[in-house]
């Protein structure tokens, strides 16, 4: 068990998560830095390795009635209960039947330790960081304001996302305002 | 280097929070006992310490206060000085002074932001003699004092007693206490100064001062036991204080924590044991298996408890503040208070005593403010003019009973029921099938307040309701009960424990939900049938009481898979209300341990948290007084259509 876990719902001050919270661009001085890719409906998205504390397997997931639309539900993490995210659903798609890829990536967003599921994870590579953009207008399209830069990696993109917007603070209050 | 210091500095902000409860409680013991010589020296070491330790740490404002205090106290110890009211309303305003410097400096990091100019120019007044209740500096040394049976009492006696206006004692009526044998002779009248003199002379060489005495006739043998015994207690009990460790509460809930874990992997193995034991009967290995899981099961237990006791204060610690509370409120008011408090020592989680403090508060302040009657009424109505407000707290089974009692005005049932009608919060016809108890619970609505006048105290109708959501907040309960004209008495019910409760484990279609136990008043097998349906609403009849029903396919949109015919009742309550959660299966009773759901899951109506079961399962464990007042809402808003 790692010193992360002990504070159960406390302040979690390991290194990763204070990189998250600082966002991952300009904290490590080297040209280099190391992500998670994963798929999403076909498309491949990558976040920051720091941010990762670990990949699951699909578990059972148990609804919470009267959370939010985007909140699948809570799993138990060895023994912690986390909040787990859809990650289509966050981002408007079409929702599909879990396979055996299914995975929960478990990240810290902004110091919440929180799951999200994807289709599948594919790998980590390293990537130079010049070759991260920052993101094209997309406009309104629903997902857009979690993308940090998309990656340019010989013939593919990858959409880098934004873990500490993932839960935008419009968005925080509205969970706030769940109970009158 | 800063970090060193930020340690040191929260070191000094704990220990001074706790000096400064101490000097609180003990100035107002102080009060009633102003010849008490040791408390003095107490109280004095205390502003010392904590003078010393400001200097070192460079809070300069900080040191100012208590440099002057300090020199009021030693004068007071010299005896230069007597305890009057004024002296300690100076020194008591000086230390909420000192509280605000440390809120300064727990929030800033220094203490420049706070006025001390105002405090410091009344404590040079004090210290100059100048304000009303100077005395003469005539020293009191014991060899004067006559015998004063009263004053002397043990602070342990004196410690819930506050008056607002103590009679302020001359300085020469009074006996210092002291450790010393021959004082304590003197003090309890047992013998005379002039014969302890002359038996000092002979103790020269000889044997105690004790033997001479019984010798000499002058006192009894028994006598001299009870002085001796009284000399010991005296004598022993700093050597307490050093059997503890400060321990930081962080790790406490981390420990507690694991522990938790502990349990729901104990209950998990315990399931697989049972498991094995059926399919593998004759298995010796199996049979050793199950007598290892029985151990691991008591010592678990034992862990649990041990772990528990660990997180438990005395109920002292929040108890401490009120002695000073009501001396202050009771001056404010004009109104004569007696304060007693009873089971200090009843003990309880931490977690727990942090949440019950502002409760109590606004409960004794109502108590003083609307409860007791002004003097004049007192009279009136034939009762003694000092108003008594007791707080009593005991352990009762798995909760922990805090009682606050008046001997005041009581409760007006017909003035709360004119006051409901008025508010809306009920009907007519509700009202008339409500007894006088239910009504009097009635203060506990949002909105609610039948004092005539607003006063600062109490009086804006918002303390009553607060208090009950902090209460259940903790899963605790709160009733008021009163008789008209002799007084009111509010009872508490907490758990003794928050982090792990009994609950029952229900099923509603494939989605399993914890019950809490504490709520559950009763289970009962219904069919279809039995449901039957008032104003759109579904009751059921359960022996000749109307019983609403809620739900929780609806309350949690849960689609349902089947029509079915035979359902469960748990009928769950808080108080007077209850309510009957429809469900299709009972399935166990389990002792869960409560989990927050992270921050983005904590505020969602009618769940109080999630646990984890014996198979590893998330389970989420329901609010049961949030789903009443849901359940009211809807009435409320039905009756109003």
């Amino acid at each position: 068990m790692g010193t992360g876990e002990i504070g159960q719902g406390g302040v979690v001050t390991d290194a990763p998560s204070e990189t998250a919270a600082q966002g991952w661009g300009n904290v490590h001085g080297d040209e280099f830095c190391q992500l998670v890719t994963c798929a999403v409906a076909g498309e491949e998205f990558a976040v920051d390795i720091l941010s990762v504390q670990e990949i699951n397997r699909m578990v059972e997931v148990t609804r919470v009635p009267k959370a939010p639309a985007f909140v699948e539900g809570v799993i138990n993490l060895r023994g912690r209960i986390i909040p787990v995210l859809d990650l289509r659903r966050r981002f408007g798609m079409t929702e599909t039947e879990r396979t055996v890829q299914s995975r929960i990536v478990v990240v810290n967003v902004g110091g919440r330790v929180v799951g999200l599921v994807v289709d599948s994870v594919s790998e980590v590579m390293r990537i130079e960081r010049r070759a991260i953009e920052p993101p094209p207008s997309m406009g309104n399209r629903p997902g857009a304001e979690f993308v940090q830069g998309i990656g340019r990696l010989h013939d593919r993109l990858l959409i880098v996302l934004d873990l500490n917007r993932l839960l935008t603070p419009a968005e925080q209050a509205s969970l706030d305002g769940v109970k009158p | 280097m800063s970090d060193e210091m930020e340690e040191i500095r929260n070191d000094f902000l704990v220990e001074s929070q706790e000096m400064i409860e101490l000097l609180d409680q003990r100035f107002i013991i102080l009060e009633t006992d102003p010849a008490n010589a040791e408390l003095l020296n107490e109280i004095f070491r205390a502003m010392h310490s904590m003078k010393g330790s400001a200097g070192f740490l460079g809070f300069t404002h900080l040191v100012d206060v208590t440099h002057r205090a300090e020199s009021i106290l030693n004068k007071l110890r010299q005896g230069d000085m007597t305890v009057t009211p004024q002296v300690i309303t100076a020194i008591l305003e000086a230390i909420d002074v000192v509280k605000l410097l440390m809120a300064d400096i727990r929030e800033s990091g220094t203490d420049a932001h706070v006025q001390t100019e105002a405090v410091s120019q009344k404590l040079d007044q004090v210290l100059a003699g100048k304000t009303g209740g100077a005395a003469a500096p005539t020293p009191a040394p014991p060899s004067t004092a006559a015998p004063t049976p009263a004053p002397a009492a043990a602070p342990t006696v004196a410690e819930t007693v506050a008056k607002p206006i103590p009679p302020a004692e001359p300085a020469g009526d009074s006996a210092q206490a002291s450790t010393k044998l021959g004082e304590i002779l003197i003090n309890e009248g047992a013998a005379s100064k002039e014969q302890i003199i002359e038996a000092l002379d002979r103790q020269e060489h000889r044997p105690p001062l004790g033997e001479i005495l019984v010798q000499s006739q002058v006192i009894s043998e028994q006598t001299l036991d009870a002085a001796l015994q009284k000399q010991q207690v005296k004598g022993t009990r700093k050597g307490e204080e050093e059997q503890t460790i400060r321990v930081e509460t962080r790790r406490l809930d981390s420990v507690m924590n694991l522990v938790g874990e502990l349990v729901l992997g104990r209950n998990r193995m315990m399931k697989i044991g049972g498991g094995l034991d059926q399919s593998h009967e004759n298995d010796p290995l199996v049979r050793e298996l199950g007598e290892t899981l029985a151990q691991l099961n008591l010592v678990t237990t034992d862990l649990q408890l041990a772990v528990m006791k660990t997180r438990m204060l005395p109920i002292r610690k929040v108890l401490s503040k009120f002695p000073r509370m009501v001396r202050d409120l009771s001056q404010k008011m004009g109104k004569q208070v007696r304060l007693e408090l009873q089971g200090e020592e009843t003990e309880l989680d931490k977690s727990v005593a942090d949440e019950i403090g502002d409760p109590l508060v606004h409960l004794v302040r109502n108590a003083i403010d609307h409860g007791l009657e002004p003097v004049a009424d007192r009279q009136k109505a034939g009762k003694p003019i000092e108003g008594i407000v007791c707080i009593s707290a005991c352990q009762e089974g798995n909760s922990i009973v805090i009682r606050i009692e008046d001997d005041g005005r009581g409760l007006q049932v017909e003035k709360i029921k004119a006051k409901a009608l008025a508010n809306g919060v009920v009907s007519e016809a509700e009202l008339a099938a409500m007894d006088p108890r239910q009504i009097m619970n009635l203060i506990f609505l949002p909105g609610f307040s039948t004092a005539d006048q607003v006063t600062d105290v109490s009086g804006r109708g918002v303390g009553m309701d607060v208090v009950r959501t902090n209460i259940r907040r903790i899963n605790g309960t709160v009733e008021v009960q009163s008789q008209l004209g002799k007084g009111s008495q509010i009872t508490i019910k907490l758990p003794l424990t928050i982090a792990i409760i009994q609950a029952l484990l229900v099923e509603v279609e494939q989605a399993t939900f914890a019950i809490p136990l504490g709520s559950v008043v009763e289970a009962v097998k219904i069919t279809r049938a039995d449901i039957k349906t008032i104003n759109g609403r579904e009751v059921l009849n359960l022996r000749e009481r109307v019983l609403p029903l809620l739900r929780l396919t609806d309350e949690f949109e849960i689609q349902p898979d089947v029509e079915r015919d035979k359902f469960y009742v748990v009928v769950a309550g808080m108080g007077e209300k209850q309510v009957g959660v429809v469900v299709d299966r009972l399935r166990s009773q389990e002792e869960v341990v409560i989990k927050s759901m992270g921050d983005y899951l904590s505020n969602l109506k009618g769940i109080a948290g999630a646990t984890i079961t014996g198979e590893g399962k998330v389970v989420l464990i329901l609010d049961i007084a949030e789903l009443l007042q849901d359940i009211r809402m809807n009435h409320l808003a039905e009756v109003a259509a």
